[in-house]
């Protein structure tokens, strides 16, 4: 009977407005468990998910090496051009030349921090730092050379 | 003696008399509007200076909530912003002009002629005492009348709905 | 005894004891409009804090909480940063129009505080139709949106402007036929008779289930009426920019942003008067212990108390619930608060007419 399905209707809708009402009562009577961050005042003790994505970075070891072979799978699976790799040949002891790095360079202004290179790298050259602090005052700065000066592939990468 | 009274009556009577001018005057048609608003408002602020506070409300709910609001709306609906309205004709000026003035002529006519009875100081008029005269019956009630102006009402608001009723698709 | 009818007593005696009436009677007007003036600042900064605290609170977050002790003084440091802006006014826009439209919601605002009860004997005009004043003089509030929208010459003004008109002009009518619940209740219109007649318990208890669905109405009807959310279509930053004021800046939006508030509180005032028993402390009957130990407490706290508790409700409206669409707004008000509210006052009148409340 339409009678009986307006109010069920009217009913229904009190219903599930209380619940949203009450839902923001408990959050607002509860206020002590803050989600936000208090950010320059607690710049020491901050802690970033572990989902949040900064910068790519490419991680060294103490001997001052790094995994990247200079394979440009990084710079093919970029959406927007950020990464762009210039290769060199090493000579090895033996003679033989071999492909190596010569610089990873990385546009941060570019960047979306989308993942897809991380993901596309064969040899985890490269990861996601948690540094979020950019701002510089030239746009050239953000302009980033990853791998460091002097710095050469790891034993046993391939 | 001007009293602080009378300064207000000349004072509200300048505002509806100068907008109710402005009105008819400009060329922009959403000023015309707002014009007569301010002069219906004049008209409203009369009546509070009259104490007829209940009157002076009903002006305001009626013209300025209702009328001048709906006014503004076909005019959002069918006019361009900022375009000012073609000037009128001369001869249409100058028949409105006459009209105007034989309206204005006769109503002084009438006002001189009224003789006006001293008014005897009453209670202030209630909402209680407006709602008794309109329900009642006896000499001097207007339960007729209101109940005539609820049919007018009423026939009004079933044309509406019949002008606005959908019609229905014509079977092929 | 330092009650607010107490000191306005004084302040009246000194000024007829010095001047002549004339001069009292205008020192006094004057004096009644700085007062108002006053309050209005006041109320700007403290709603506006609250409504920030509010929200920052149910989103659990903490709010303002950088200038002055707790934040205290944001609303002060808003205030000086609008007023040393530039107020621009467009190059295509009708500058009369569009340079009086904010000053007519600060005038309908300023008339919306004349029949308000702040406290017992405190009021600056009890005119014998106070409720029906009140919705006059708000029905004038939509021709300033309205004048703003137009002026601006800008499409997202002049449609916010547009839903703004639709949708104060449906929502008064419900919000009218919830006050005439009371009115019917009480059978005057009168301010303070309204609030006389609940000096034996607040209507929201004697008049019992048609007084709660009435309240109901009100509070939503009044939530639209003053465009905000979940109702803020006039303003609707996601789709309008910020509607009929996108164009104002400085100064000038201060001013629809501070009736925007001012209105949230006159509406709040106006249902704690009709529905929560104004400045009237909460009675329950007559001459108990209980009642003589509530008059304890100042008129003006249980006044103000009650009217931020209202303020409170339609600021938790606004931080829970999501914006209607246009058409969901007019069917909610043509197709439900308006049959409503409509049975509502006949089932109220036979109330009122066979005696069935407390």
């Amino acid at each position: 009977m339409f009678i009986v399905k307006y109010i069920k209707d009217v009913w229904g809708a009190i219903a599930s407005l209380a619940t949203g009402m009450k839902r923001t009562l408990y959050y607002f009577t509860h206020h002590k468990e803050i989600i936000t961050q208090e950010y320059p005042d607690n710049r020491d003790s901050l802690v970033m998910a572990e989902r949040f994505k900064g910068e790519v970075v490419m991680p060294h070891d103490e001997k001052n090496e790094h995994r990247c072979t200079g394979c440009t799978a990084c710079e093919l699976a970029c959406p927007n051009g950020t990464i762009k790799v210039i290769t060199k040949f090493d000579i090895s002891p033996e003679g033989k030349k071999k492909k190596a790095i010569d610089k990873l360079v990385y546009h941060l202004e570019l960047c979306t921090m989308c993942n897809l290179c991380v993901e596309a790298c064969p040899s985890d050259a490269i990861k996601m730092a948690q540094t979020f602090e950019h701002s510089v005052y030239d746009r050239k700065q953000l302009t980033k050379i990853l791998n460091h000066p002097g710095s050469k592939i790891m034993e046993g990468v391939e | 003696m001007m009293n602080g009274s009378t300064i207000l009556f000349y004072l509200l009577a300048a505002l509806t008399v100068s907008c109710g001018v402005l009105s008819i005057s400009t060329r922009h048609i959403f000023r015309a509007a707002i014009y007569l608003l301010f002069s219906l408002i004049g008209v409203a602020g009369l009546y509070f200076w009259l104490a007829y506070e209940f009157i002076a409300a009903v002006q305001i709910v009626v013209y300025v909530g209702g009328i001048v609001v709906l006014i503004i709306f076909s005019i959002f609906l069918t006019q361009q912003a900022g375009e000012k309205l073609p000037r009128q004709r001369l001869d249409r000026k100058i028949w409105a002009t006459l009209a105007t003035f034989c309206g204005f002529a006769l109503t002084l006519l009438q006002v001189w002629q009224h003789e006006f009875p001293p008014v005897i100081p009453q209670a202030p008029v209630t909402v209680r005492g407006i709602g008794e005269k309109m329900m009642s019956t006896e000499a001097g009630g207007y339960a007729l009348p209101f109940e005539i102006i609820s049919m007018l009402l009423l026939a009004a608001m079933v044309g509406c709905i019949v002008i606005a009723l959908r019609s229905k698709p014509e079977t092929k | 005894m330092w009650s607010l009818s107490h000191i306005a007593n004084e302040i009246h005696t000194w000024l007829s004891n010095t001047f002549n009436p004339t001069w009292t009677q205008i020192i006094e007007m004057v004096l009644a409009g700085v007062a108002v003036i006053g309050l209005f600042a006041a109320l700007g900064l403290v709603l506006v804090l609250m409504e920030r605290r509010v929200a920052a609170w149910i989103q659990i977050r903490l709010g303002p909480n950088r200038v002055g002790p707790f934040g205290l003084l944001q609303s002060m440091a808003d205030t000086l940063k609008l007023i040393v802006k530039e107020g621009l006014t467009p190059d295509g826009a009708d500058k009369v129009m569009f340079n009086v439209a904010p000053f007519i919601a600060m005038i309908v605002a300023m008339l919306l505080m004349a029949p308000i009860a702040f406290a017992k004997d405190f009021q600056l005009w009890d005119l014998n139709i106070g409720v029906l004043f009140v919705t006059a003089i708000s029905s004038i509030m939509v021709i300033s949106i309205l004048m703003a929208g137009w002026s601006s010459n800008n499409k997202y003004s002049l449609m916010g402007a547009m839903r703004s008109g639709a949708q104060i002009v449906s929502y008064e009518l419900s919000a009218g036929l919830s006050i005439m619940t009371i009115v019917v209740l009480t059978g005057s219109l009168q301010v303070s008779d309204i609030i006389h007649s609940q000096a034996n318990g607040w209507w929201i208890f004697k008049g019992h289930v048609p007084v709660w669905i009435a309240f109901i109405t009100f509070i939503i009807a009044v939530t639209a009426e003053t465009n905000r959310a979940p109702f803020d279509l006039a303003e609707a930053e996601s789709e309008l920019t910020a509607g009929f004021h996108t164009e104002y800046s400085g100064m000038k939006f201060a001013l629809f942003f501070l009736a925007e508030y001012i209105n949230v509180f006159i509406v709040c005032a106006i249902g704690a008067t009709l529905f929560l028993g104004g400045w009237m402390p909460l009675h329950f009957g007559s001459g108990n212990a209980f009642n003589h130990a509530m008059d304890y407490i100042p008129s003006s706290i249980w006044f103000f108390g009650k009217t931020f508790l209202l303020i409170f409700l339609i600021m938790w409206f606004r931080w829970t619930f999501p914006r209607l669409r246009i058409d969901q707004l007019l069917n909610l008000e043509w197709k439900y608060l308006l049959p409503i509210s409509m049975v509502n006052l006949l089932v109220t009148t036979a109330m009122a007419i066979l005696g069935w409340h407390f």
